[in-house]
């Protein structure tokens, strides 16, 4: 019964751990196998891992900022001016110009409700985020870089598949990119481009900004702002627009952009703005018939246009730019713009042709390895070595299937535990072996001395596997990336090999015998 | 007659030659904390935990290419130190070029022309980033030497990189926590330090071993490390299991002689999952490629180390700790284990 039983278990995970060698497609079209297995990791399939930091000073800065104009506006209709204020060291620092000030100034700063006071002298009153609300801006601010960058990644139609973008940690972002679908350059462009995209009427342009600065000896205003237009093939500045600092509309109105061609068949970003954005946009270019526009995406402008005639809700962005570039540029446009900047800190790319010699060599080690062990154990235990050999397949067999089923991921690390497991398994068998060698050498009958000798051993090869699994557990905590899928390997491998030993070889020593009385056991 | 690697009855006095074993340990220790020294050797750092960026390109077929030429065009972009180790044979066109700090003034002018050209969302005023820094490199060896396929591109910025170090302490420090407690646990708090000492001597003789060869310390390796601490317990464990049974059977013998007997006993099996699990990481070693390599040498190294101290160490440790706090139910022959047995 109990033979059935495992017998049953190793075929159902045989089967688990063969579906892995038939290709994803197939899997997915017949109704045979099952249709996910093991995930191979990006180290053996080739791919970008980019841990991304997300910074969230940036946002507290911005948040404090927002903070100071609402007081200041506030503080305007109390008839109350402020001498200075600043945002420094995430700290709003507001100036008193006056000592009769100080209280309307508290007053209206509490009534926002997310700063506390934070100190302060004299005339200067210091004011930081609460605790709470620094929570919620920095949740915010992740779920929100979070959310954007997704949409880029799934974009339904340049989006990249199978890949992930998961937070990490406190404040940072993963993204796996597998495969060859795009190259380091295109996936840097898709995830690290802030993506603010502004209109803003020219004030002036000029060849290059040195000419334009040129024409202004006094300096321009503190609410104007000089930005360049680049050739993209030569990087040549080709103009230089003075603009105003904010802008007349930005990109948080946009409802779709998507890749065009003009009647030169050039290509082209074409956007449409939301109702309520067409109204601003239709306001906007009535009244600036006539002036050139720049369009700006984070703060590099793509081109200037004049504007012929009131537009609303429709519109295009022309550039120098390759038809993927453009389709790049328009899911950016679609997916919305960055809070804040994000850093990569982390980088991990593998080339698909080095993840195939990986899996190559691991799998060629891990076979000569299995071969050789097997041949030492055959060699040194005889018949029971056979039963070790048969109980360390099933101990392969049930990893790899039990791995399948969890649809764990393997790893080049991961591969490695599986080399060592092969060496380790062998462990549990040697400790049962060398028992029931000495209680036959005791004197013990053939079947009294396995009974005792599994009797006896089992504990200590519990022991023995328990604080591997300890370690291995920790490392699953502690580890990154691949060597997350050594540590897999290896804990699935000890629970594996001590249920093959304690179990598969036990059953094996139980229908050899059966019945019939032995005398010699070949050990 | 079955093949016996060990002969039943095998006497070994292990214990007896615990003087020159201690001299051995300490010897190898000390060798490794000299080594370990950064006026001799010292330890070498990688990626992982230090921080940088590390390339490997595969050059087309019939691209003139050698490390000296990489490493002239590396320098005229102002990288600064930069090292370019071939991969594989002699005549292999693969390489790994490591870097860690940029030189500003020729990279940053070239990093900010190709952030403005629209590879980067921000401009990065220094142009420091190292991404960027990888696409100035690869840019300069592409124009002056010839093509390449990108086979790797590994980049620990400082603050992942200082994560990963505590990560790792932390890693180690909790296994060692764990197993203190679990020994405690299974057998006596008396048998728990000298599990923990001997497992301690195998990282630290290992850790020694691989700063003598100049090994590079670096997330495998730790891995690597953590994987040897499980191990080294394992053979320990047993040699304690087995000695916890003898003692429970002969409470009146010397504990010396309880502890030569443990050992000897469990000789064979110590030494045949040591052949096994050598076996398969030497095909590791030397089949499973250049990544893996590192990790199956560690292993290599810490399995030996672990046998050894299994069998040389522990027992001596669990000798020296019984006769100087044990006193309890074994102690040497004039001990009061002699009126307890006496009673029985």
């Amino acid at each position: 019964m109990k033979a059935i039983s495992v017998a049953l278990l190793l075929v159902l995970f045989t089967f688990l751990a063969a579906a892995n060698f038939v290709s994803k497609g197939e899997r997915v079209e017949s109704d045979f196998w099952p249709d996910d297995g093991l995930r191979l990791g990006l180290d053996l399939r080739g791919g970008i891992h980019w841990v991304v930091g997300v910074e969230l000073d940036e946002a507290m800065v911005r948040e404090l900022e927002f903070v100071r104009d609402s007081v200041e506006e506030r503080l305007e209709s109390d008839g109350v001016t402020l001498m200075r204020s600043a945002v420094e060291d995430q700290e709003l620092v507001l100036v008193l110009a006056s000592e009769s000030d100080r209280a309307a100034v508290i007053e209206e700063a509490d009534d926002t409700g997310v700063v506390e006071s934070s100190g302060g002298r004299d005339l200067v009153l210091r004011y930081r985020l609460t605790e709470e609300w620094a929570v919620d801006v920095h949740e915010r601010t992740m779920s929100q870089v979070l959310e954007v960058l997704r949409r880029r990644i799934d974009d339904p139609q340049r989006g990249i598949p199978d890949s992930v973008v998961t937070r990490q940690g406190d404040d940072r972002v993963l993204v796996q990119i597998p495969g060859e679908q795009i190259d380091r350059e295109r996936a840097r462009t898709l995830l690290k481009s802030t993506g603010f995209l502004e209109f803003k009427i020219v004030e002036d342009s000029d060849a290059s900004r040195e000419t334009l600065l040129a024409r202004y000896p006094n300096g321009i205003g503190a609410d104007q702002i000089i930005l360049s237009e680049l050739d993209p093939e030569t990087d040549a500045e080709i103009g230089a627009y003075l603009l105003p600092q904010a802008a007349d509309i930005t990109g948080a109105y946009l409802e779709d952009a998507r890749l065009q061609f003009d009647q030169q068949q050039r290509p082209i970003v074409e956007f449409r703005f939301n109702p309520e954005g067409g109204e601003i946009f239709g306001e906007l270019t009535e009244r600036s018939i006539g002036q050139p526009m720049a369009i700006v995406l984070d703060d590099k402008v793509y081109s200037a246009p004049v504007i012929r005639g009131r537009i609303s809700t429709r519109g295009q962005i022309e550039g120098n730019y390759t038809a993927d570039e453009a389709a790049d540029l328009a899911v950016i446009l679609r997916a919305g713009s960055l809070s804040v900047p994000v850093v990569i800190e982390e980088e991990r790319t593998v080339g698909p042709g080095l993840g195939q010699d990986s899996i190559e060599s691991g799998a060629r080690a891990c076979l000569i390895g299995l071969t050789i062990v097997l041949a030492f154990a055959i060699g040194y235990y005889r018949l029971s070595g056979v039963f070790a050999s048969i109980a360390l397949l099933a101990n392969l067999v049930l990893l790899v299937g039990l791995m399948s089923l969890f649809e764990a991921t393997l790893t080049l690390p991961g591969i490695a535990g599986l080399v060592l497991t092969v060496g380790m398994a062998v462990d549990a068998n040697v400790i049962i072996f060398e028992r029931i060698r000495e209680e036959l050498r005791s004197g013990k009958s053939v079947r009294a001395a396995i009974s005792t000798g599994f009797q006896k051993a089992t504990w200590t090869v519990l022991d023995a596997n328990l604080t591997t699994l300890f370690t291995a557990v920790i490392l699953f905590e502690y580890g990154t990336g691949p060597i997350k899928g050594f540590a897999v390997t290896l804990s699935v491998g000890i629970v594996t090999s001590v249920f093959a030993a304690l179990v598969v070889t036990r059953l094996l020593f139980q229908l050899y015998p059966g019945n019939r009385n032995v005398s010699t056991l070949s050990i | 007659m079955p093949f016996e690697l060990v002969p039943p009855g095998t006497r070994i006095n292990f214990l007896g030659q615990r003087r020159i074993c201690l001299a051995l340990s300490v010897a190898l220790i000390v060798l490794g904390g000299i080594c370990a020294l950064p006026s001799v050797k010292g330890v070498k750092v990688g990626l992982d935990f230090a921080g940088g960026t590390e390339v490997q390109l595969l050059f087309d077929a019939g691209v003139a290419v050698d490390e000296s030429r990489i490493r002239n065009v590396i320098a005229d972009q102002g990288f600064e130190d930069p090292q370019v180790v071939r991969f594989g044979e002699a005549g292999s066109a693969e390489f790994n070029i490591k870097f860690n700090s940029v030189a500003e003034d020729s990279v940053a002018a070239e990093a900010v022309r190709l952030a403005q050209k629209g590879e980067d969302g921000e401009a990065d005023a220094s142009g420091l980033e190292a991404n960027t820094q990888v696409l100035v490199l690869e840019n300069a060896l592409r124009e002056q030497i010839g093509g390449f396929t990108e086979q790797r591109v590994e980049y620990v910025g400082p603050r992942v990189g200082a994560e990963l170090r505590e990560d790792g302490a932390k890693a180690l420090l909790l296994s060692a926590l764990a197993i203190l407690a679990y020994v405690a646990f299974r057998f006596s708090s008396r048998f728990a330090p000298g599990a923990v000492v001997a497992v301690v001597h195998d990282l630290t003789i290992t850790a020694g071993i691989l700063v003598m060869i100049g090994e590079e310390f670096d997330l495998r390796i730790l891995a690597a490390m953590l994987a040897i601490l499980g191990y080294s317990l394992n053979d320990t464990i047993i040699i304690y299991d087995r000695i916890r049974e003898n003692m429970e059977l002969r409470t009146t013998a010397d504990l010396e002689e309880v502890l030569n007997d443990s050992v000897n006993q469990t000789l064979s099996r110590t030494v045949l999952t040591s052949i096994t699990t050598v076996l398969a990481l030497l095909s590791l070693y030397l089949l499973g490629g250049e990544v893996i390599r590192p990790f199956a040498m560690t292993m290599l190294i810490g399995v030996l180390v672990g046998t050894y101290s299994s069998v040389f160490i522990a027992s001596p440790l669990l000798l020296a700790l019984e006769t100087r706090y044990g006193g309890g139910k074994q102690a040497p022959k004039q001990g009061p284990g002699v009126n307890k047995a006496a009673r029985v």
